[in-house]
């Protein structure tokens, strides 16, 4: 194993984590087109597609971009980014809902 | 230290400390970077889900001419790309050079299967008229499976998400052209591999966007 960890930012992964991770992430990509396939209901089928694009998501970002090994801060930066998405989706949301007409263009 | 200069690596540049304190302002700007990239992404993100929300009927029934085999094939070549990056600087963090070239060599042929595949999926589309906003003109085939009123609005979300997709993944090649033939003169060590790092990140965010972009797209029916 040569995950010597010299100074931060300098991990490095080995060959085989990276290989692991690989292989799941298309295990969950196959995975993800099985449970399309099924015939679930409809708010779960958007909730089991979103479920599984966030764990590859996570093992993107925690071994892949070396989040899980690195200092804090570029984890927060990448969290903050996030709560700021769902922010700008949910007030845009309030407003779209909960209108009487579409804007009959649209 | 007064003279600290002087006894850095050539790579070190004169406003910095040392080394590493380069290579953490560096990375520290990709990520800034990329915390950008998100919102932009995100802004797309949040039309397509007014747009999911106002007409749900729409996306089922427009997600049939969406290939799930081709875009699940673009998937797994997007993650084998980005597992080779991953491998490339790894290399270089090992100094093993031939290795770098290696999996950079590996990572831009991936891209272009990439846009290969996307470009016979857009030209497929094209060919049955399924063009976005005002250019929507579909065969009688296609209306006979895809007849609402505002099916060019969802096609005019697909181009424009997944075609600033695929400019990412054109700007990613030119990218790692230039770090393989930086990678050829000799550039990047174990002591000196920023761009590299750097880069690779960028070519993660890449694959992220892709796997939000895949099942909301393509696997919903």
């Amino acid at each position: 194993m040569s995950t010597t960890e010299h100074k931060h930012g300098h991990h490095v992964a080995s060959a085989f984590q990276l290989w692991l991770i690989g292989g799941a992430l298309i295990v969950l990509t196959i995975l993800t087109v099985v449970v399309s396939s099924l015939p679930i209901p409809a708010p779960f089928d958007v909730i089991s597609a979103l479920a599984i694009a966030l764990v590859k998501a996570f093992l993107v970002a925690a071994f892949f971009m070396g989040l899980y090994w690195d200092v804090k801060f570029y984890s927060i930066l990448l969290v903050g980014a996030l709560v700021f998405f769902i922010l700008m989706v949910s007030v845009t949301l309030l407003d779209t809902m909960y209108r009487n007409d579409i804007i009959p263009s649209f | 230290m007064a003279n600290h200069s002087a006894s850095q690596p050539a790579h070190v540049q004169h406003h910095f400390v040392d080394s590493d304190q380069q290579f953490d302002s560096a990375k520290l700007g990709m990520w800034v970077f990329l915390v950008n990239e998100i919102l932009f992404f995100g802004g797309l993100f949040c039309a397509y889900i007014i747009f999911r929300v106002w007409y749900p009927e729409l996306f089922t029934q427009a997600a049939l001419e969406l290939n799930k085999v081709w875009g699940g094939v673009n998937t797994i070549v997007l993650i084998g790309s980005s597992l080779t990056v991953a491998m490339a600087i790894r290399s270089a963090q090992r100094n093993e050079l031939k290795g770098l070239r290696i999996n950079l060599m590996i990572t831009i042929a991936l891209a272009f299967v990439f846009l290969v595949i996307k470009y016979f999926e857009y030209e497929h589309k094209l060919h049955l008229g399924i063009a976005p906003g005002s250019f929507w003109n579909p065969t009688p085939e296609v209306l006979a499976v895809l007849d609402h009123p505002k099916a060019n609005i969802f096609f005019s979300i697909y181009y424009v998400m997944t075609g600033i997709h695929g400019l990412h993944v054109i700007i990613g090649i030119g990218l790692m052209i230039w770090l393989y033939i930086r990678a050829g003169k000799g550039h990047f060590s174990s002591e000196y591999y920023t761009p590299v790092e750097i880069t690779g990140l960028y070519w993660h965010l890449v694959d992220l966007i892709w796997i939000f972009l895949f099942p909301l797209l393509y696997l919903i029916e």
